[in-house]
């Protein structure tokens, strides 16, 4: 109960904050507020989003995954070296996401089986699987990637909207049923909640948790499939610190670093006030340097709205209790 | 209250490190610290033919040279053509009858400052007799340059970053890149129009002078062409495709992107692509994505600094230091201006590249 006003709270305030931007940035500029520039503001949210929609699930169990940025590189250069060889880019597509699925599990593994924290376990395969991207094309970038895939995510559906923001809707929309309506959406809240207590309550942790790293790696896959089609090419150097704004965006959006808290719609909207912010900035004609403390002052300000409707609840509560 | 305060403090963090990359780029950027360091492309350089022309030909020398080179990051197509170069130049004297080894390391990415600085560290422990570098950044080969030159190995700084402290520089003139690209896209629209920067990362030398040269190129001779807008997209392509995307669709009228580098250009040409409109797009460097770029009639120019024959000249350069002979300050590298009417001209006659002469 307690949640869920709380999360609804904080995505009301989001999206109030995400209209403010909207209405200051199109005075300043009033392009702004074309419908092919606010396409373009959902269109940019869409690798940052999956990437964070992905972290998300990490973040609730309390812990984080720094290798996404790598994760996702990975299935650019092997995805892109399949279609180059003229696999069919709907098993290309499955395998893509099947990778990121497996290099997920695999920091699950590290994480529940060997009890590595997950700071530490995902900033060694970070790493790692930089290396493995570049060890696969030698460093070279993965060129003319066909149009047949390119265009299953670039085709523009109703009109002119982009299916690649389809597919970040559509991971939201399955990630916010696994968490909410499912017994592993339980159980990943409440090992973030408290872990000792879901262990003692018979909850099969290490599955879990195995499974949320695994979804954060299919998040990175879907985001490096959506580069490869956007960019008709791939870097093995792609993603590098794409994570601390996936990360930036979950916060935003609510997730508590601390555990068992956030949400896929909080998510989806800190990467699109993210986005909101980038293209407005850009649009303005604000100053790179200033753009750093832009986004630095977003995150602070929400982080203390966080604190300030948690100081607001306590008083409510000690209140009720006084009464 | 314990977790508001965990999170509060984490994420405080997150935001104060975004905070502090961003004044940090920003001392970089603003070029305050120019007035100190070293800056080649205002030094009263000699080309590399002009150097060939006044020192003659390549001094024979008869002792081992084991010779060290040291790049940014292999990850980068750049660099890893660059120790090609370097290690053809190698090649190539040690067929003439030197006795002549290359090794050329980088290390772990463009972050890595002080890995860097201990692949030098064991050069000089291991007794190269010369070495080549490129730093990360202007400082961070500083103490490395320092204790070679106290024992005796001479340093020559390739490329850019650039170490003051090194006694002699090969490389080419980066705003002279900006000046070229500007030179052409005046011409090409007819002295008059808009045009957009996309900037690299601001704490690397190159990024601050291909700007600059562009810039004050076109404030001297191009009156009537505007720079709309500039913007950093720190060398990444979709963030370069982002960005070009967003002044596409604010500027009606945008004539021309210049970009950086060849990645940047190529994520901008992206975006020209799905405009469907006419916009001219360049970029630097001369990579090979760049050169099919122009043959299929995408991207429209690019700058081309040849590190296949700049590692052979700075071999040649190494070798001249060690036969004795007195090197200029600063030895610039040649560099030319690549678009769809000599895309399919070969670098050598290009160049019109002439292997040195070697005394006997």
């Amino acid at each position: 109960m307690k949640l869920k006003s709380a999360g609804f709270n904080r995505e009301f305030s989001l999206i109030a904050a995400i209209i403010i931007m909207v209405i200051v940035f199109s005075i300043i500029q009033p392009v702004y507020l074309s419908t092919g520039n606010l396409l373009d503001i959902m269109d940019q949210s869409v690798i940052n989003g999956l990437l964070a929609l992905g972290i998300t699930y990490a973040i609730i169990t309390g812990g984080i995954d720094l290798s996404v940025g790598s994760i996702f590189a990975i299935v650019i250069v092997v995805v892109g070296d399949l279609l180059v060889r003229g696999v069919d880019p709907v098993i290309a597509i499955v395998c893509g996401i099947g990778l990121g699925f497996l290099l997920g599990l695999f920091n699950g593994l590290l994480i529940s089986k060997l009890k590595l924290q997950p700071f530490i376990a995902t900033l060694g395969t970070m790493s790692a699987y930089r290396g493995v991207a570049y060890i696969i094309t030698g460093g070279w970038p993965v060129l003319d990637i066909p149009a047949n895939f390119r265009s299953i995510f670039n085709s523009k559906l109703f009109g002119s909207i982009p299916v690649s923001i389809f597919v970040l809707l559509a991971f939201a929309v399955v990630g916010h049923v696994i968490l909410k309506y499912t017994k592993l959406g339980t159980y990943i809240y409440a090992i973030g909640g408290n872990e000792e207590a879901t262990i003692l309550s018979g909850v099969n942790v290490n599955r879990s948790k195995m499974l949320a790293y695994a979804i954060s790696g299919t998040g990175a896959a879907l985001a490096g499939m959506v580069l490869l089609a956007r960019l008709g090419s791939g870097e093995p150097a792609a993603g590098q610190t794409y994570e601390l704004n996936a990360i930036a965006a979950a916060a935003i959006g609510g997730a508590s670093l601390a555990g068992g808290r956030g949400t896929m719609i909080g998510t989806l909207l800190g990467a699109i006030l993210l986005s909101t912010l980038k293209v407005g900035l850009v649009v303005v004609g604000v100053d790179t340097f200033w753009q750093y403390i832009a986004t630095g002052a977003i995150i602070v300000i929400a982080a203390y709205f966080e604190v300030i409707q948690d100081k607001v609840k306590k008083i409510n509560f000690t209140k009720k209790k006084i009464a | 209250m314990k977790k508001g305060n965990k999170k509060l403090l984490v994420t405080s963090a997150l935001a104060i490190s975004l905070l502090i990359t961003g004044c940090s780029s920003s001392t970089g950027g603003s070029g305050s610290s120019s007035d100190k360091s070293f800056n080649p492309d205002n030094a009263d350089g000699k080309t590399y033919e002009e150097v060939r022309g006044s020192l003659g030909a390549v001094p024979m020398v008869s002792d081992e040279i084991k010779l060290g080179g040291v790049a940014k990051a292999f990850e980068n197509e750049y660099w890893r053509t660059l120790k090609e170069g370097m290690e053809t130049g190698a090649q190539k004297f040690s067929d003439q009858g030197y006795n002549l080894t290359v090794d050329m390391k980088s290390p772990q990415g463009e972050s890595d400052e002080e890995g860097q600085l201990s692949i030098v560290k064991d050069m000089i422990n291991k007794k190269y007799t010369a070495l080549l570098l490129s730093p990360i950044s202007d400082s961070n080969l500083v103490p490395g340059v320092e204790s070679a030159l106290e024992a005796d190995i001479p340093v020559i700084n390739v490329n850019d970053g650039i170490i003051k402290e090194a006694p002699n520089f090969v490389g080419p003139k980066a705003d002279q890149n900006g000046e070229l690209l500007a030179e052409w896209i005046s011409e090409k629209i007819g002295g008059k129009g808009k045009v957009a920067i996309i900037v690299g990362m601001p704490k690397a030398f190159a990024a601050r002078q291909r700007t600059l040269g562009f810039e004050n190129w076109m404030k001297e001779n191009a009156p009537d062409i505007k720079i709309a807008e500039k913007q950093n997209a720190d060398w990444d392509r979709s963030k370069a495709k982002d960005i070009a995307a967003t002044w596409i669709k604010k500027h009606s009228d945008l004539n021309a992107i210049f970009a950086n580098n060849d990645t940047m250009a190529l994520g901008a040409q992206e975006a020209v692509n799905e405009s469907g409109r006419d916009i001219l797009v360049v970029g630097v460097d001369g990579i090979g994505e760049a050169y099919d770029s122009i043959r299929k009639g995408e991207m429209d120019a690019t700058i081309d600094s040849f590190p296949l024959y700049k590692g052979q000249i700075a071999v040649e350069m190494a070798i001249r230091q060690l036969g004795g002979q007195k090197l200029p300050r600063v030895i610039w590298t040649p560099q030319a201006l690549i678009d769809s009417t000599n895309v399919e001209t070969p670098a050598e006659e290009i160049l019109k590249w002439t292997d040195p002469e070697i005394s006997k």
